[in-house]
């Protein structure tokens, strides 16, 4: 009965990452037969071509074996990307299990049944292991269907381990999301887990450049997730790293329940004495409440602050690693031809507009949707309601959240744009002072394509606005890194905003996609304007 | 003549399967304290949310000071102090930035008031929202709706989750409020609330406005479950209990007696005051069961065949 109501209460993520599975894989494996070539040749050169390719994504995903395989190439590009993204799911539902169902009263009202807080984590944890035996099952259909017209198959024990590690790798981040979120006060659980999560991802995936990383990496239940390349021909799979992944779950969750078992409804499990303090019956005097646009900023001063460090730290790294990258890549010669495909003669601002500004549009995108999130929240939370008795039009409401996001991802962009500029510099490699200006700026208007759209929903239906962004975004992606493989036409391609950004830091900006992504986000707004001024609020 | 506070003509949300507010008339002075009561899901929070332009008719109009609720929905809000039934969620900010926040929007807001409104009902505003208990959630609520002296205040069931001691503060404040000019609209699913604070009440039952009625009215359709014990040794004043005005179903076990009490309860204490009584108990009935008995017509009887 428990694990039945967890499992409705999870639907809407089951369904969301359970699709996502299934096409992104499906596509994955349908794209290769339309790319790959059908001789021995054109797939030995587009192996080999991917390879490259591969080598700048190395600090995120694993190299790929026999990419000029469909199991290889599904392998790197449908089931790896599969578990960060299981990861993320992980990361959201214990979370909001663990906190967010708590401030929501719900587990309070579950454990006043009678059920001890050991069998909730149990059942919570089933719940969310069956949710990803689903999704992981819509992940092997999405691959057997795509290879069925072209009468190839892939070995049924490869395809079983690939699911079972996305599983195993998905139970033990939920786990760790869990305990780490039992030790910290409700509104930092999140970012407490997330954090967590992303650290021990990080460990595992730049210990493959800085190798004096790789000491630590057994610590990062990633690591296990890797030692296991299940799906192509001549693959692998590790069996003991498959059982300390499932130990990795057991003990995480123990220590969840445990944790759990020893606090207090409501609070972390160390809670600090409370310094006594003044009561106040004062209004805060801070002049940023006082103003629109300012009194939003302020609103969201902590997580600005942390995008801004985040971003900043990351484009470090990410210097750091084209530096390690390029001249691993140049030490190959047979890479050379294929390197030059991608970046021509400029060699670093190449590499490193592929791999940090497409990072970072998967960013920009990410923290529109966590505005969108915040707007569909203060609707169903009743601050929208309490907002709008006061003297401001709702097209004032639209307007004051589209400036507050823009100014964020402005602060954020320009200062990761500096940070980019500055390490660069220090790291030897000359960057166009120009272009990086104009390729961090660009950041701007592409969040604000995804803002628009998110505003849209946000005002249209808010319950359904997160969901149906996260879809859009995906989508956008999708149709920049399959459009061209199956054709798609010009102007479906042109409508992702990945698409629109292009390659400004190499390629200079186009100022065409610029003003269409600004036409693109005016429009969102106008809708969600409209669409505001037409709906209840509060019903 | 002035335009009245609010006014409504055939004021409808039809959300369908005979959910909603139906061809509502409304008409509230200047200065009147209305009582708009009903019990659970009749319709009160869809008509003040109608009121607050926060959700569009079906049909029909709203006027506040006789500006349309949702043409001129910005200039309403000026007149305006809001207390919705669901406290909003402010998460991890303070109590004093989310007055700030609000009192920023709107302007002119005097710091004087909000000390002393802060004041009144002991609320601290250094602490964060979400650390309130749900009292104190709806005092930093009435706090929001008062903060700025509005010429309106539409209150949403505004005594939910305040102790009897913090009720009476919220009255006095109600009845300074009306002394210094305002008009004030409270929804209520407590007969006995609204009796105390208004000067008319409204009775909306299933979204249709069934009955207006001046305070002496509404003392007419008032109720009392009442049950007494009288001691072992007395007689059970039986007779008088059932012939006081007012006083119906009677039913008499031993030494107890129940009745249901209809207005005041000037006749019964007559009829029981010589008796020795042990216990008096009165309970206030909901209002579906005043509605039962008050408003519900039988069914007719069909004839018997010829």
């Amino acid at each position: 009965m428990t694990i039945a109501l967890a499992l409705r209460l999870g639907r809407w993520g089951l369904v969301g990452f359970s699709l996502a599975a299934l096409f992104s894989v499906w596509l994955q494996a349908a794209g290769f037969y339309r790319v790959a070539g059908d001789t021995p040749v054109e797939r030995a050169a587009f192996g080999n071509s991917i390879l490259a390719l591969a080598g700048n994504f190395v600090a995120l995903l694993p190299p790929p074996i026999r990419p000029d395989t469909v199991g290889g190439y599904v392998q790197f590009r449908g089931f790896n990307p599969l578990a960060i993204l299981f990861a993320v799911w992980a990361l959201v539902s214990a979370t909001g299990f663990a906190r967010g169902d708590e401030e929501g009263g719900l587990v309070e009202t579950t454990l006043a049944t009678g059920i001890s807080r050991g069998r909730l984590i149990g059942a919570r944890v089933a719940a969310f292991a069956i949710a990803l035996t689903i999704a992981s099952g819509c992940a092997a259909v999405g691959l057997v269907a795509a290879i069925a017209p072209a009468e190839e198959s892939v070995e049924v024990a490869g395809l079983f381990q690939a699911c079972l590690l996305l599983v195993v790798v998905g139970l033990a981040c939920y786990a760790i999301a869990l305990f780490v979120a039992q030790l910290f006060p409700a509104r930092a659980a999140t970012a407490a887990a997330g954090a967590v999560l992303l650290g021990l991802f990080l460990l595992n995936s730049l210990s493959r450049v800085f190798s004096q990383l790789s000491f630590w990496r057994w610590l990062s239940p990633f690591r296990y997730y890797d030692l296991s390349q299940p799906l192509p021909p001549g693959g692998y799979f590790d069996g003991r790293a498959l059982a300390v992944l499932v130990l990795i779950a057991l003990v995480a969750t123990v220590a969840a329940a445990v944790a759990f078992g020893a606090r207090d409804v409501g609070a972390p499990l160390y809670a600090p004495p409370r310094r006594p303090h003044p009561v106040s019956r004062e209004t805060r005097r801070e002049p940023f409440l006082r103003y629109p646009l300012l009194r939003g900023l302020y609103d969201r001063r902590f997580g600005i602050l942390a995008w801004v460090a985040g971003l900043a730290v990351l484009a470090v790294v990410f210097v750091s690693l084209t530096r390690t990258i390029v001249q691993v890549l140049l030490s190959v010669p047979n890479f050379l031809p294929y390197l030059s495909i991608f970046v021509r003669t400029q060699l670093y601002p190449g590499v490193l507009g592929f791999t940090w500004f497409n990072v970072a549009q998967l960013l920009f995108a990410t923290l529109a949707i966590t505005y969108v999130a915040r707007w569909a929240a203060e609707d169903s939370d009743g601050r929208l309601e309490l907002t709008l008795s006061q003297p401001i039009s709702r097209s004032a409401v639209v307007l004051e959240r589209m400036a507050v996001l823009a100014t964020a991802a402005l602060v954020i962009a320009v200062i990761a744009g500096v940070t980019l500029f500055v390490a660069s510099h220090q790291q030897g490699i000359d960057l166009d002072a120009g272009r990086v200006a104009a390729a961090s700026l660009m950041l701007v208007p592409f969040a604000l394509v995804f803002a628009g759209a998110g505003s849209l929903l946000a005002s249209w239906n808010p319950r359904a606005a997160v969901g149906l962004l996260a879809a859009f975004a995906f989508l956008s992606y999708l149709d920049t890194e399959l459009g061209n493989v199956f054709k798609l036409p010009e102007w479906v391609q042109d409508l992702s905003a990945f698409k629109l950004f292009g390659s400004p830091l190499v390629n200079g900006v186009d100022w065409g996609n610029v003003i269409l992504m600004l036409v693109l986000a005016a429009a969102g707004l106008a809708g969600s304007i409209l669409a505001m001024q037409r709906r209840d609020v509060g019903a | 003549m002035p335009a009245p506070a609010i006014r409504t003509s055939r004021l409808t949300k039809d959300y369908g399967s005979g959910r909603g507010v139906f061809d509502l008339e409304l008409r509230i002075g200047a200065q009147e304290v209305f009582g708009y009561l009903g019990p659970n899901g009749a319709g009160k929070t869809t008509t003040i949310r109608l009121l607050m332009g926060m959700i569009r008719p079906t049909s029909g109009s709203a006027w506040i000071y006789g500006l349309d609720s949702v043409r001129e929905s910005v200039a309403v809000k000026r007149k305006v102090g809001y207390l919705p039934g669901d406290v909003p969620q402010f998460g991890s900010m303070r109590g004093d930035e989310v007055v700030a926040y609000l009192a920023g929007m709107r302007g002119g807001v005097d710091a004087r008031r909000v000390r002393s409104l802060a004041e009144r009902f002991d609320l601290d505003l250094s602490r964060r929202f979400r650390e309130y208990s749900s009292g104190n959630k709806q005092k930093l609520a009435i706090l929001l709706a008062f903060m700025h002296a509005p010429e309106l205040l539409i209150l949403d069931e505004p005594t939910s989750g305040l102790d009897p001691l913090n009720q009476q503060e919220f009255y006095a404040l109600l009845g300074e409020a009306r002394d210094e000019g305002a008009t004030i609209f409270l929804s209520s699913h407590v007969l006995s609330e609204v009796q105390r604070v208004s000067d008319r009440v409204g009775i909306i039952r299933e979204g249709r406005l069934v009955q207006l009625a001046q305070l002496d009215e509404l003392r007419r359709i008032q109720v009392h479950h009442v049950e007494i014990t009288f001691g072992d040794s007395d007689t059970v004043p039986e007779a008088a209990i059932r012939d006081a005005e007012g006083v119906e179903d009677v039913t008499v076990e031993g030494q107890r007696v129940a009745c249901t009490v209809h207005g005041d309860f000037d006749a019964l204490l007559h009829a029981i005051r010589n008796a020795h009584v042990v216990e008096l108990v009165s309970t206030e009935p909901s209002l579906e069961e005043i509605f039962l008995s008050h408003f519900v017509k039988p069914a007719p009887k069909a004839l018997p065949p010829p």
